[in-house]
């Protein structure tokens, strides 16, 4: 590190005087900088890759079962196109009353295989890759500070990534000559290569301030504010992160800030708590020390959403079937603020703090959107696209019309079977069935399509396969993403306790936090346009103690920690969309506890300091995370740990567990920092 | 050739008689504080043999001397032994000035003038507090500066660290290995601010309304960027039975936490070898140690003046010693012609990596000049020498108030079972803009509130 500075005479806040005394007004000015450059990979242990992306797909080069079946609006639609009056009112039979034979459409009896296209039988297979490096990229950070008076600085502090790409990558344009490639959607995040840092919204390609990217670079200031304090008011005005709250990682008070997923999604080193991970927003955080008791905390801000990862990127979490509609500035969201106070005392051992924020929650919410992509399905002969795209235009429709009124687009990457509709609902925390009929109800033009809603999984396994086939092969889902305003109060209490010098009960801190936020919108688990909106209360209980075991170690670190949530996950989703499988619609859980214990032990001299994490869901999931971490110089910093998840211990449901979202992500993770 | 009245054998049968007894003032030849109040100095209380290291080598060292592996064998009794390794084994050197006899450059003037002012008025409390006559809260400089026993230096030395009302210290801190190249570099603040026994800063003696607290304190990392931001608060209650409220703010968790307040045997930062437990020797709670004892008094050769290095702008100091030439401040000692040596032994904490600590007090002042902890076997295991000064020299002069500024100017942390070396120094201005500063009424909001940890944070 190195420091410039105009070194003055007199210190205007200082009551120490040189003699003589020279002044200027310069005299107060003063820089630092400093930063660090850091590589960081992530090896995979386990055997599996990101099941939301396209080459980790649970279906690639699996040959599924399909049969289409007769649409219980078809017999009406051709009896009308032949002049003659309807047999009954409006549908024949159901969707499991007559499986369309070959005779009809060649292919109406094809098994669905990802990245063919059944209706030519074109394409190739999509291969199931396992990559060795979940996560490599180069990393640097630059603070510099700008002390302008003693009561007014700068601090500016510029994060850049890059990413060399050394993973096997799904690319879309090897698909272009199967139904007509992955046409929906920006071409820059569906049309290609994985891009892995740029955040897109629909009408504006760089919504983020004070953000460049590109598929491969990010550079952006997590913090630039400009600060001015005086006696007992501090300011800030800038682009900053707020976080607030006594428990880590369970975000009951931190409700300020989304969370940046962009890069190492939330796998990074469990116990830095999101330090890299809040998105930065503009904006202006008061901050009043009423008396030596109470501090007073206010700020108002431009929202910022939380930004997921871009399809097929290493930790992706939006399955890579979806093309997502990031309505962020298209609905007007950013120009919308976020604010919010707390008040946070301590007296002696007792600690107390309230909040009450109102926002957007960052997080967004998603329902079905109309594709808006006008292409045809297959008019092959002898394809049931054919048969169907020559029905339709017998009545005068346009197969490619009615789909970009719909939620789907004919194109490949989506879901080729039922099976697979069903698999990634859950995967997803959606109902297969729900989902299914919203996606049809509440789109108009699918009825054209001859698309109807169903009652039972069987209905739905045939209606859906008769539209991947119809499709020549895959279907992919248009969603919208929305965001929701809502009203976040909290209340927190901590105690530390007192008992007999050395004892685990001695100097235990106890905090307890409960947030309430009432009619706060969920994703409808169908989809649908109409969002869940529901009480929702989050609580944390957190026990911390720094024990000594020995004289000749420093003092470990132990914190246990639990969690309750009434009605969505701790990434979340709603839990009525757990519990869904292969064979059935989800069917909802009632509540969510984790428990978290971690520890860290430092060296003498904190040269090497051992750390342990483990997240555990009652439900059948755990994260365990050892990792070391040494100090060889002041320079330098080598950082290791690992990550192992299973997300369905003792063979549950996976469905039915927090974890099994990232199951896959079994990974060492190593950093050598060089700070300057 | 001079004829000294007083010999050497006649101060140390002074000496060792005040030790049999278990309790004495200091002084030789008249109580040392009755000279004090006299004229604020103290030839009058010490034989000649002790105002100079002249006197006292017999002619064979004299003021400018530089005391190195050649010749450290004619002041091995004045040295702490640790001191003594380090010149004897590894290269260290230190420079001779004349002993200092007008106590008004070895404290701030303020401190001094209410030590003098309120002496004798002092007492312990049914909780082993401060306490004036009338059971109130300490009045304002040394309340035991004649102390008689170990409980009292240290009491003293607790109870007021810098011996402003207010201080701040930018700070540089190197951490050696050993190879002798320097591992570790940081930049670090340090402030204090007494809501009692004041004696500059309005309102005084109290700060109405926090009568029960005894200082607030505050310590936070600018440098390197790793460290930027991670920053402590500690609010002392005035009872020295209780330990102090401890809240944090580091950079990873972005927001202040509460922390357990009796872990102070713990590393602050890689590579440093000090504890909050070191802070001026006395860095816990006054009861938290207990058994204090006088072990020894005596003649010491101390860096209690000629600290400060003027010349550099910065006033950052040059170094020598160790296999690269830099394990040692360039250092400055004289001879002080008393020192008390008193042992403690933590009690509430059952798990401290130390069993006992012995400091040497300036009896003069009751100033820390040099500190040994012991490990659980016994073996010595940390030492720490500290340098203090005027900062008035070379024509140039750093002024507080009407007076030239007194404080520390730099201190080895020496961890003698591994060789690792902590250096820190006291500079004019850290990164960030953050200067040395006394008796700043603005110190408490700047540095010493929750909002200012919050603020110390990176943003």
């Amino acid at each position: 590190m190195q420091k410039t500075g105009v070194t003055g005479v007199v210190a205007g806040m200082s009551m120490l005087l040189a003699a003589p005394a020279q002044a200027s007004i310069f005299d107060d000015v003063g820089f630092t900088i400093g930063g660090f450059i850091r590589p960081e990979f992530s090896y995979s242990t386990s055997s599996d890759d990101n099941p939301a992306n396209q080459l980790g797909n649970y279906y690639n080069e699996r040959s599924v079962p399909r049969q289409a079946y007769a649409p219980p609006a078809l017999l009406p639609a051709i009896l009308d196109n032949l002049g003659l009056p309807p047999l009954l009112g409006g549908e024949v039979g159901t969707w499991t009353t007559l499986a369309l034979p070959t005779l009809l459409a060649a292919d109406a009896n094809s098994p669905g295989l990802r990245g063919v296209n059944n209706a030519t039988g074109g394409g190739t297979p999509m291969k199931r890759v396992d990559n060795d490096i979940n996560y490599a990229i180069i990393r640097s950070e630059v603070e510099l500070g700008v002390r302008f008076t003693p009561n007014l600085n700068l601090v500016a502090r510029l994060r850049g990534i890059y990413d060399p790409k050394q993973y096997d990558e799904f690319d879309a344009r090897r698909y272009r000559d199967v139904q007509g490639g992955i046409s929906g959607g920006d071409q820059v995040l569906y049309g290609g290569k994985p891009n892995y840092f740029e955040y897109r919204v629909e009408g504006d390609d760089s919504p983020n301030p004070l953000e460049w990217a590109g598929d491969d670079y990010l550079i952006y200031f997590p913090t630039l504010v400009l600060e001015y304090n005086n006696g007992p008011l501090t300011a800030r005005l800038g682009n900053q992160q707020i976080a607030w709250g006594q428990a880590l990682f369970f975000r009951v008070f931190d409700v300020v800030d989304g969370l940046d997923l962009r890069r190492h999604s939330v796998l990074d080193y469990a116990q830095e708590e999101y330090s890299d991970k809040r998105v930065p927003a503009l904006g202006a955080r008061l901050g009043y020390q009423l008396n030596e008791e109470l501090l007073v905390d206010g700020y108002v801000q431009k929202f910022q959403p939380t930004i997921y990862g871009n399809p097929n990127t290493q930790y992706n979490v939006i399955p890579a079937q979806f093309t997502v509609h990031d309505r962020y500035v298209e609905g007007g969201w950013d120009d919308k603020l976020s604010y919010g106070m707390r008040v946070k005392g301590n007296y002696g051992q007792w600690g107390f703090q309230a909040m009450a924020v109102q926002r957007y929650n960052p997080d967004g919410v998603f329902r079905w959107t109309q594709s808006g992509h006008n292409k045809d399905l297959p008019t092959n002969l002898g394809s049931l696209g054919g048969l169907v795209h020559t029905t339709l235009a017998l009545q005068g429709l346009d197969s490619g019309a009615l789909l970009a009124q719909s939620a789907f687009e004919a194109s490949p990457g989506g879901v080729y079977s039922a099976q697979e509709w069903f698999k990634y609902a859950g995967f997803a925390r959606l109902n297969a069935m729900s989902g299914l009929n919203s996606s049809i109800t509440e789109f108009p033009a699918t009825a054209d399509l001859f698309a109807t809603p169903v009652n039972t999984v069987e209905e739905a396994y045939n209606e859906l396969n008769t539209f991947f086939i119809a499709a020549g092969g895959s279907l992919r889902g248009h969603i919208a993403r929305e965001y929701a305003q809502e009203e976040v109060f909290g209340l927190g209490a901590s105690y530390v306790t007192e008992g007999e010098p050395g004892s685990l009960l001695d100097q235990l801190i106890i905090n307890f936090e409960v947030s309430y936020t009432p009619d706060r919108t969920f994703t409808n688990t169908s989809l649908s346009r109409n969002y869940i909106q529901e009480d929702s209360v989050t609580t944390a209980l957190v026990l911390e103690k720094y024990h000594r075991f020995s004289q000749a170690f420093p003092a470990t670190y132990l914190v246990f920690q639990h969690m309750y949530r009434s009605v969505d996950d701790l990434f979340g989703r709603h839990l009525s969309g757990y519990g869904g499988t292969v064979n059935k619609a989800a069917d909802g859980v009632d509540g969510a506890h984790y428990f978290a214990f971690a520890f860290q032990q430092p060296f003498p001299q904190d040269i090497y300091r051992i750390g342990f994490a483990t997240l555990y869901d009652p439900r059948g999931s755990i994260l365990v995370q050892p990792g070391i971490k040494w100090k060889p110089r002041g320079a330098f910093t080598v950082e290791a740990f690992y990550s192992y998840i299973d997300g369905s211990l003792g063979g549950a449901n996976p469905n039915d567990t927090l974890l099994s979202t990232v199951d896959y992500a079994d990974e060492v993770t190593v950093r050598l920092t060089y700070q300057f | 050739m001079r004829v000294i009245r007083y010999d050497r054998e006649y101060s140390r049968r002074q000496f060792l008689g005040g030790l049999v007894r278990g309790a004495a003032t200091a002084g030789v030849l008249m109580p040392l504080w009755d000279a004090v109040a006299k004229d604020g100095d103290v030839t009058r209380a010490y034989p000649e043999e002790l105002l100079s290291i002249e006197n006292w080598s017999k002619g064979k060292l004299k003021a400018g001397d530089e005391i190195s592996a050649a010749n450290v064998e004619l002041v091995k009794d004045l040295l702490e032994p640790i001191k003594y390794h380090q010149v004897a084994k590894m290269g260290r050197r230190l420079r001779i000035a004349p002993t200092t006899t007008d106590i008004f450059r070895l404290s701030p003037w303020e401190y001094l003038e209410a030590s003098l002012k309120n002496r004798g008025q002092a007492q312990f409390d049914a909780q082993g507090n401060i306490v004036t006559a009338q059971g109130k809260p300490w009045i304002g400089g040394n309340p035991f500066p004649d102390a008689r026993t170990g409980l009292e230096l240290f009491a003293s030395l607790t109870l007021s660290w810098g011996r402003h009302d207010a201080s701040m210290y930018a700070i540089k801190e190197y951490d050696v290995g050993l190879s002798g190249e320097i591992d570790f570099r940081y930049e670090l603040g340090w402030a204090e601010l007494s809501p009692v026994a004041r004696v500059s800063l309005e309102p005084r003696p109290y700060w109405t309304g926090k009568e029960d607290k005894l200082r607030y304190q505050s310590v936070f990392f600018v440098k390197p960027d790793a460290v930027n931001g991670t920053s402590y608060l500690n609010i002392w209650p005035y009872d020295q039975n209780r330990f102090p409220e401890l809240y944090g703010y580091l950079p990873e968790f972005k927001r202040i936490r509460q922390f357990p307040t009796d872990q102070r045997f713990e590393p602050l930062i890689p590579g440093s070898t000090l504890y909050l437990s070191d802070a001026w020797a006395a860095g816990d709670p006054l009861h938290t140690w207990g058994n204090y004892k006088i072990v020894g008094r005596g003649p010491l050769l101390a860096g209690v003046s000629g600290g400060w290095s003027p010349a550099h702008p910065n006033w950052e100091h040059r170094t020598h010693g160790g296999p690269k030439g830099l394990s040692f401040w360039d250092t400055t000692v004289e001879l002080v012609p008393e020192a008390i040596v008193v042992e403690a032994e933590p009690v509430k904490f059952p798990r401290a990596p130390v069993s006992k600590k012995r400091v040497w007090f300036d009896a003069r002042t009751g100033l820390p000049v040099g500190m040994v902890t012991y490990d659980r076997r016994g073996e010595p295991y940390h030492s720490f020498d500290a340098a203090f000064a005027l900062y008035e020299a070379g024509g140039k002069s750093v002024m507080d108030g009407k007076h030239p500024y007194w404080s520390w100017s730099h201190v080895h942390a020496f961890n003698i079972q591994t060789g690792h070396m902590t250096r820190l120094e006291q500079v004019r201005e850290i990164a960030g803009g953050h200067r040395s500063s006394a008796n700043d009424p603005g110190l408490y909001e700047r540095y010493l509130t929750n909002a200012a940890l919050m603020r110390l944070g990176r943003a």
